[in-house]
C-alpha cells in the first residue's frame, strides 16, 4: 500500500520522540502515586504504633482485659469494660436524641421549610457541626451540667425514678455530669451531620417519584414515610452510621461533662468515662513503658477497631444507597 | 513521499489525502461499533460524515486523534496513515500527534482561564515563542475566527464570559493556534444558535484554504453546505462516500437514500 | 349506591371524602409538622445558646493585652498571644504541608483509576483516616515522634494536626475534580497536553474554588483540634515560636484554664473559646461564599 503524505511533508519520525510531556507525565504519576502510598502508610503507622503499644496489655490481662471493670495503677491492675461500656452508652444515648432531631431539621429543611429561611437554617446547622469540640464541651461544663443539676435530673427522678426496671436508670445524686449529659452533648454535635447527609439523600430523590404520590394525594408525611425513607434507607443509615463514628471517638466535650470516675452502674445520671475521656486524662501521668501506659493504647487499638466497624457500615449503606 | 495517490473509494478524483484509513476496526469492549471502513479525507477539503446517531461517525472522528486512549477497553485496528505514518501504532508520540490534529467538540469548552491564555496554552505545549511572537500569534487566531474585534478589549478576561458563539469560535482559534494540519469538528454547531452556527460554517469555509477538515455533523443542510465530500455511516459500517453534489441528490446505497430523504422530506 | 353518573364525585363523598380517614391523616401530618418544627427551632436554639454564651462571658477579656501577653500565673494579667501565634503556626503549618500531600493523594483517585484495587484501597483508607478519632492521632505522633525525640514540640503538635488535614484536603479534591466535565478533559488532551498539565492548568484551575473551600473548611476544622495536641505539642506558658519546643495554642489553652480554679483564668478561657469559634465559623461563611461566587462564576 501506498502511504499518503501531506501537505508539509512533515518528518514523520517526529512524532516517535520521547518528548517532555511524557517524562512530565511519568514524574507526575510517581508523585501522584507517593501521595497516595502515603497515606497507605500513615494508617498502617497509626494501626501498628497502637497494637504494638497495647499488646503487653492484652497478653498480661488476656481476654479478661475487656471484661475488667478495674482501673487501678497502683496495684498494675487495668481492664477495658467501664470505658468501652461508657463509649457505648453514652453514643447509644447520643444516638437517641440526635436521629430524630436530625430527621425533624432535614424534613423541615426539604418540605416545608420557605426556600429563603431553609438556606439560612441550612447555613447554620452547617456552623453548628463547625464548632470546635472544646466549645461543646465549655458551654456543655458550665451551661448544660448546672441546668442538668438543678432542673433537668431532679425532675426526671421524680417522674420516672419510681418506675420498675427502666427507674433503675434514672435514679441517683443528680450530679449533672454523668453518661446522660455526656450523651447530650454528643447528640448536640453529631445532629448537624446526620441531617446534612439526610438533606442530601432527600433532596436527591427523583421528582418523579415524589411528585406521583403527591398526585396520588399523599400527604407530605405519608409520602416521607412510604416514598422518601424506603427508598433513601440505606444511605439515611450511613449517615447515621458516621455520626455514630463521630461519637465513638469523641474526646475534648466529653471529658468536660461526664464527670471521669471509672465505674459502671445502671444509673445513667452517675459519672462515668469513655475510652477517649480515659485516655486524654490519663495519659499524661503514665510514664513511659508503664503497663498503664500499653493498657490506654490496647484501649486506643480497641476504639480504633471500633470506629473502623462503623465505618465499614456506614460504606457499605451509603454505596448500596447511592447505587439504588 | 509526496506521491499523488488515487483516491479509490471514488476513482474519479485525483486528490491527495491528508489522512487515509485502511480497514479500520473498532471495538467499545465486545461492541464491534466501527466494521471495516476506508475512507480518505483529502487535503484542503471539508469531509463530511452523516448518519443516525450510534453509527459509528464520531468513534471514528475520536480515533483520528486517538481520543479512544484516555478509556479503557477501547481498541482500534487497521490503519489511519497521516504523514506517512499509521496512527495507530503504539509507539507514536499522541501529544505531538494531537497538535498536528486538532479537535473542536460539541459543546464550547473554554478553559478556566482568560482569553488569552485559553489560547497561548495549547501553543506554550509545542512551542518557545517570545511574548511578541505570542501576542501576534493570538491576535492572528483570534481575526481568523473573527473574533479580534469582540475581545481585543479584554484579552485577560475569563473565557468563560463570553457567549455561546464566541466560546466555541475561540475553541477554533485555539485549535488553529497550534498550527494542526487536520482539524476534527465533532457537531461543533449543536449547541449554537442558528446566527452562530451561520457564523461557523463561514468560517469553515475559509479555514479549508489552509486546513484540512473533518466534520461530524447531524444538520444534513450543514453536510449539504459546508462538505465538499459527505461520507454516510450506518450501523458502524461505511455505506458511501461521494461529492456533497451527489451524495444528496443522486446517492447509490437505499440507505442513503432513506436517510436523507427521511431527512429532507 | 351508584347514582347520577353526571356528578363524578357523588359515589365517593364529594369534598367529604374519606371522612373520618382523611381527618386523622390531616392531623398526623400536623402532629409532624409541629414536631419537625419544634426540632428545627431546638437545634437552632442550641446554636445561639452557645453562641449566646460565648459572647457574654469571652467579650469581657477582649483587650489589647490579651492580644499582647502571653500567658501568665493566675492573678497576674497574662493573656493569649502565645497561644494565639501557637496555634496559627502550628494550624498554618500543618495546612501547608497537608495541602500539596493532600491534593495529590486526590489526583491520584480521580485520575489514575488504570491503577484499579489500589486507588480503591487508598480511598478506603482515606476515608478511614478522616474518621479516626482525633485523639488516636495524638497517640500515634506522640510514640513516633514526641517519645523518640524525649520532649514536646511545635513540629510533632503540626504533624497531628497535618494527619487530621490531609484526608479531608484528599476527599475535596477528589470530589471536585471529578466534576470537572469530560469535555473539557478532551479538549485539553485534543491539543495535544500531556496528561499531567491537563490535570494542573486545565482539572484543576477548574476545580479550584471547590478545593480552596475545602482546604478552607479543613482549616477550619483543624484550628479546633484540642486532642492531638495534648500530647504532642502539650502546651507552653511562654512565648515560643520555637517548633522543637513545647508550643501553646488556643484550644489547649483554654483546656487547661477552663477547668482550673481561678476566675482570671476562666475569664481568658472564654475569651479564648470566643476567639476560636468566631475565628471558625467565620473562616466557614467565608469558604461557603467563596464557593457560590466561584460556582456561579463557572456557569
Amino acid at each position: 500500500m501506498e502511504l499518503p503524505s501531506t501537505i508539509t511533508a512533515g518528518d514523520g519520525a517526529a512524532m516517535d520522540k520521547n518528548t517532555r510531556g511524557r517524562f512530565g507525565d511519568l514524574v507526575f504519576g510517581m508523585i501522584a502515586r507517593l501521595a497516595g502510598w502515603f497515606i497507605l502508610l500513615v494508617m498502617a503507622g497509626i494501626v501498628i504504633v497502637l497494637a504494638s503499644g497495647g499488646w503487653r496489655a492484652f497478653s498480661t490481662f488476656g481476654p479478661g482485659f475487656f471484661t475488667s471493670t478495674a482501673w487501678n495503677p497502683i496495684s498494675d491492675h487495668f481492664g477495658a469494660a467501664t470505658s468501652i461500656f461508657g463509649t457505648l452508652v453514652t453514643t447509644l444515648i447520643a444516638l437517641v436524641f440526635a436521629v430524630p432531631f436530625a430527621f425533624g431539621v432535614a424534613f423541615w429543611l426539604v418540605e416545608m421549610a420557605p426556600p429563603a429561611l431553609a438556606r439560612f437554617i441550612e447555613t447554620a446547622v452547617q456552623l453548628l457541626a463547625a464548632v470546635p469540640s472544646i466549645i461543646f464541651g465549655m458551654w456543655g461544663f458550665f451551661i448544660v451540667v448546672p441546668f442538668m443539676a438543678h432542673y433537668i435530673e431532679p425532675m426526671v427522678t421524680h417522674y420516672l425514678g419510681h418506675v420498675p426496671a427502666i427507674g433503675l436508670l434514672f435514679r441517683g445524686a443528680p450530679y449533672g455530669t454523668g453518661l446522660l449529659t455526656g450523651g447530650l452533648i454528643l447528640a448536640i454535635m453529631i445532629t448537624p451531620f446526620i441531617c446534612s447527609v439526610m438533606t442530601d439523600v432527600f433532596v436527591s430523590i427523583p421528582a418523579v417519584l415524589k411528585e406521583s404520590a403527591f398526585g396520588l394525594g399523599a400527604t407530605r408525611w405519608e409520602v416521607m414515610r412510604q416514598v422518601v425513607l424506603p427508598w433513601s434507607r440505606q444511605a439515611v443509615m450511613g449517615g447515621i452510621m458516621l455520626g455514630t463514628g463521630r461519637a465513638l471517638g469523641e474526646t475534648m466535650a466529653v471529658t468536660f461533662v461526664i464527670g471521669n470516675s471509672n465505674r459502671m452502674g445502671w444509673s445513667l445520671f452517675a459519672p462515668g468515662n469513655t475510652i477517649a475521656s480515659l485516655i486524654a486524662l490519663e495519659f499524661p501521668e503514665s510514664s513511659a513503658g508503664s503497663l498503664k501506659l500499653s493498657a490506654l493504647l490496647a484501649l486506643g487499638a480497641i476504639l480504633m477497631i471500633i470506629s473502623f466497624i462503623t465505618l465499614a457500615c456506614s460504606r457499605i449503606f451509603l454505596q448500596r444507597g447511592t447505587s439504588s | 513521499m509526496n506521491k499523488i495517490i488515487m483516491d479509490d473509494t471514488i476513482g474519479r478524483d485525483t486528490v491527495l489525502p491528508a489522512l487515509a484509513i485502511r480497514n479500520l476496526n473498532f471495538w467499545y469492549g465486545s461492541n464491534h461499533a466501527l466494521k471495516d471502513i476506508s475512507l480518505d479525507f483529502p487535503i484542503h477539503q471539508v469531509t463530511g460524515m452523516i448518519g443516525p446517531s450510534g453509527c459509528g461517525k464520531s468513534t471514528l472522528l475520536r480515533i483520528l486523534n486517538r481520543m479512544y486512549d484516555l478509556y479503557p477497553g477501547q481498541r482500534a485496528t487497521g490503519e489511519v496513515l497521516f504523514d506517512g505514518r499509521n496512527i495507530l501504532s503504539p509507539g507514536l508520540d499522541v501529544n505531538v500527534l494531537r497538535s498536528r490534529i486538532g479537535m473542536v467538540f460539541q459543546k464550547p469548552t473554554p478553559f478556566p482561564m482568560s482569553i488569552y491564555d485559553n489560547i497561548a496554552f495549547g501553543v506554550r505545549l509545542h512551542e518557545r515563542l517570545s511574548r511578541a511572537d505570542m501576542d501576534q500569534r493570538v491576535e492572528g487566531v483570534l481575526r481568523r475566527v473573527a473574533l479580534w474585534n469582540e475581545v481585543k478589549d479584554r484579552l485577560n478576561a475569563s473565557a468563560a464570559a463570553l457567549s455561546g458563539g464566541q466560546q466555541q469560535r475561540l475553541c477554533i482559534a485555539r485549535t488553529i493556534a497550534t498550527r494542526p494540519e487536520v482539524i476534527l469538528l465533532d457537531e461543533p454547531t449543536s449547541a449554537l444558535d442558528p446566527i452562530s452556527t451561520a457564523r461557523i460554517e463561514e468560517l469553515l469555509d475559509e479555514l479549508k484554504q489552509e486546513f484540512s477538515i473533518a466534520i461530524v455533523t447531524h444538520n444534513l443542510q450543514q453536510a449539504a453546505r459546508c462538505a465538499d465530500r459527505v461520507a454516510f455511516f450506518y450501523m458502524g459500517e461505511l455505506v458511501e462516500v461521494d461529492t456533497a453534489d451527489k451524495m444528496f441528490t443522486a446517492p447509490h446505497a437505499k440507505r442513503t437514500q432513506d436517510y436523507i430523504t427521511g431527512r429532507f422530506g | 349506591m351508584m347514582s347520577a353518573p353526571q356528578s363524578q364525585s357523588t359515589d365517593a363523598g364529594g369534598w367529604q371524602r374519606g371522612g373520618a380517614q382523611a381527618v386523622r391523616r390531616r392531623l398526623v401530618e400536623r402532629f409532624v409538622s409541629l414536631l419537625c418544627n419544634m426540632a428545627t427551632v431546638v437545634v437552632l436554639f442550641v446554636l445561639f445558646s452557645i453562641l449566646w454564651t460565648l459572647i457574654t462571658r469571652g467579650a469581657g477579656g477582649l483587650s489589647l493585652p490579651t492580644f499582647l501577653h502571653s500567658t501568665a500565673a493566675p492573678g497576674s494579667g497574662g493573656g493569649l498571644a502565645n497561644a494565639i501565634i501557637g496555634s496559627c503556626e502550628q494550624t498554618g503549618l500543618a495546612a501547608l504541608i497537608g495541602t500539596p500531600i493532600g491534593m495529590m493523594a486526590g489526583i491520584y483517585l480521580s485520575e489514575f483509576g488504570q491503577d484499579g484495587r489500589i486507588v480503591s484501597l487508598v480511598r478506603f483508607v482515606s476515608d478511614m483516616l478522616l474518621s479516626v478519632p482525633s485523639i488516636l492521632v495524638g497517640l500515634f505522633i506522640y510514640l513516633i515522634i514526641v517519645e523518640p525525640a524525649g520532649h514536646f514540640s511545635g513540629m510533632a503538635g503540626t504533624l497531628a494536626l497535618a494527619v487530621l488535614f490531609i484526608p479531608i484536603v484528599v476527599r475535596t479534591t477528589e470530589d471536585m475534580l471529578r466534576l470537572v466535565p469530560r469535555a473539557m478533559r478532551e479538549a485539553a488532551y485534543a491539543l495535544g497536553a500531556p496528561g499531567w498539565r491537563v490535570i494542573l492548568n486545565v482539572c484543576l484551575r477548574s476545580a479550584r474554588g471547590g478545593i480552596m473551600t475545602g482546604i478552607l473548611l479543613a482549616l477550619a476544622r483543624i484550628s479546633g483540634e484540642t486532642a492531638p495536641l495534648l500530647f504532642t505539642s502539650l502546651g507552653n506558658l511562654n512565648w515560643s515560636t520555637n517548633l522543637n519546643a513545647p508550643m501553646a495554642s488556643l484550644p489547649v489553652t483554654i483546656y487547661q484554664y477552663a477547668g482550673s480554679a481561678y476566675d482570671d483564668w476562666v475569664q481568658m478561657a472564654w475569651t479564648g473559646a470566643l476567639l476560636i469559634t468566631v475565628a471558625v465559623l467565620a473562616t466557614n461563611i467565608l469558604a461557603r461564599w467563596w464557593l457560590t461566587r466561584n460556582g456561579s462564576a463557572q456557569q
